[in-house]
């Protein structure tokens, strides 16, 4: 699947769970995604419990996501945790540890292991 | 000075105010030197379901000792503290029916798992309280997924990063998940985050908790709460945490907590627990 296809069934499942759209009410972020092999850019925006996704770039995003193509979409479908990548260094992450920790959390909630 | 079983045990606490360099230098100049070290401010190991997650900070710490053993809690906190709630609720001080917050469980996944085993209904706070997500954990198979899947690269990251440490554990009070407070009859889990996050008021609530003071639970009585359970004894005015109780238990009887014979010399000592009764 694409990456862009990717994160629009991400940010689907997560408005369709309620407790994840109860804990994202108060979180409102712009987050800019880059996959760095392939210079695609895409973005997902909170606001108000409910997530929105699409291509292109963003200003001023408050967080920012970086690593391979294949990376960013084994951790928007939940087939990878993104700490692992982070730790290892194969993610950049500009923006704070609870944003990412949150995404590993949806992730996780919408997928499962 | 305290007594276990019979047997005087001399407890020393060495702070290094949240610094683990100073903190690897004082394990350093202790090993050989003492019976066992109780390591405080930060576990050893987070254990899930069986499953143990050393966390690195630790590791780090512990690769300075090589003599004597090296105690976090976790052993009483798997084999004691589910005890404790067995008795508080044969004394009827806890209901199946009362409502329970855990702070935090996935350090204390003892105390957890016989909450969720009796039937009581019990939120989980970690995300809440560690990570400000306000996703509470519903039931014991959530906590063990989240668990299972967050813990394996969270213990790898400073400790610092998982935990309150040194000056921090002194920020008061942010009431903003007063209402999760507000639902429960139990408060169960740190004293430091409880402290952190609790409202002015726990009127006819149950703390279920250790590692307190005099002055903690004065604070307690002043928020009307009903009982302070410690799930060590308090001793002279306060309740030592496990690490300290765990390493005392393994400095009188020579057992470790990996031992066979673990289990059973816990129960043995039977170390007892605090219970105030704060009002009628």
């Amino acid at each position: 699947m694409m990456l862009g296809d990717v994160l629009q069934e991400f940010v689907e499942r997560c408005n369709a769970n309620p407790r994840l759209t109860a804990m994202n009410r108060d979180w409102t972020r712009d987050v800019a995604i880059l996959a760095t092999d392939t210079g695609e850019i895409f973005w997902i925006q909170s606001a108000e419990g409910q997530l929105s996704a699409g291509a292109g770039a963003k200003s001023g995003a408050d967080l920012e996501i970086r690593a391979d193509g294949d990376v960013l979409a084994a951790i928007f479908s939940g087939q990878m945790a993104p700490t692992e990548p982070y730790n290892q260094g194969d993610l950049l992450v500009h923006g704070s540890q609870d944003d990412l920790l949150r995404l590993d959390v949806i992730t996780l909630m919408i997928w499962g292991e | 000075m305290i007594q276990l079983n019979g047997a005087p045990v001399q407890v020393e606490r060495l702070g290094t105010d949240g610094s683990l360099q100073r903190a690897m230098e004082l394990l350093r100049s202790l090993d050989g030197k003492v019976d066992a070290i109780g390591l405080g401010g930060i576990d050893r190991w987070l254990v899930v379901d069986g499953e143990r997650f050393a966390i690195a900070d630790a590791e780090k710490l512990v690769a300075a000792v090589t003599k004597t053993p090296v105690l976090d809690g976790t052993g009483l906190k798997a084999v004691w503290e589910p005890r404790v709630i067995d008795a508080l609720l044969s004394r009827r001080i806890i209901d199946p029916a009362d409502p329970v917050l855990m702070v935090s469980a996935l350090d204390r996944f003892g105390i957890a798992d016989a909450f969720y085993r009796l039937g009581f209904p019990t939120v989980a706070g970690d995300l809440i309280f560690t990570a400000h997500l306000d996703y509470p954990i519903l039931s014991r198979a959530e906590l063990v997924r989240l668990g299972k899947h967050l813990l394996p690269e969270m213990v790898k990251r400073p400790f610092s990063e998982l935990y309150p440490i040194g000056a921090e554990q002194d920020v008061l009070s942010d009431e903003r998940y007063r209402r999760y407070f507000d639902a429960a009859r139990i408060i169960a889990g740190d004293f430091h985050l409880i402290r952190r996050y609790w409202p002015d008021q726990l009127a006819d609530k149950v703390i279920i908790t250790n590692t307190t003071t005099a002055a903690d639970v004065e604070a307690v009585r002043a928020r009307s709460a009903k009982w302070l359970i410690t799930t060590t004894p308090e001793i002279d005015g306060r309740s030592f945490g496990t690490n300290v109780m765990e390493a005392a238990v393994v400095a009188v009887s020579g057992v470790t907590p990996d031992h066979p014979e673990w289990a059973k010399t816990v129960e043995d000592i039977d170390i007892g627990f605090g219970a105030v009764w704060l009002r009628p």
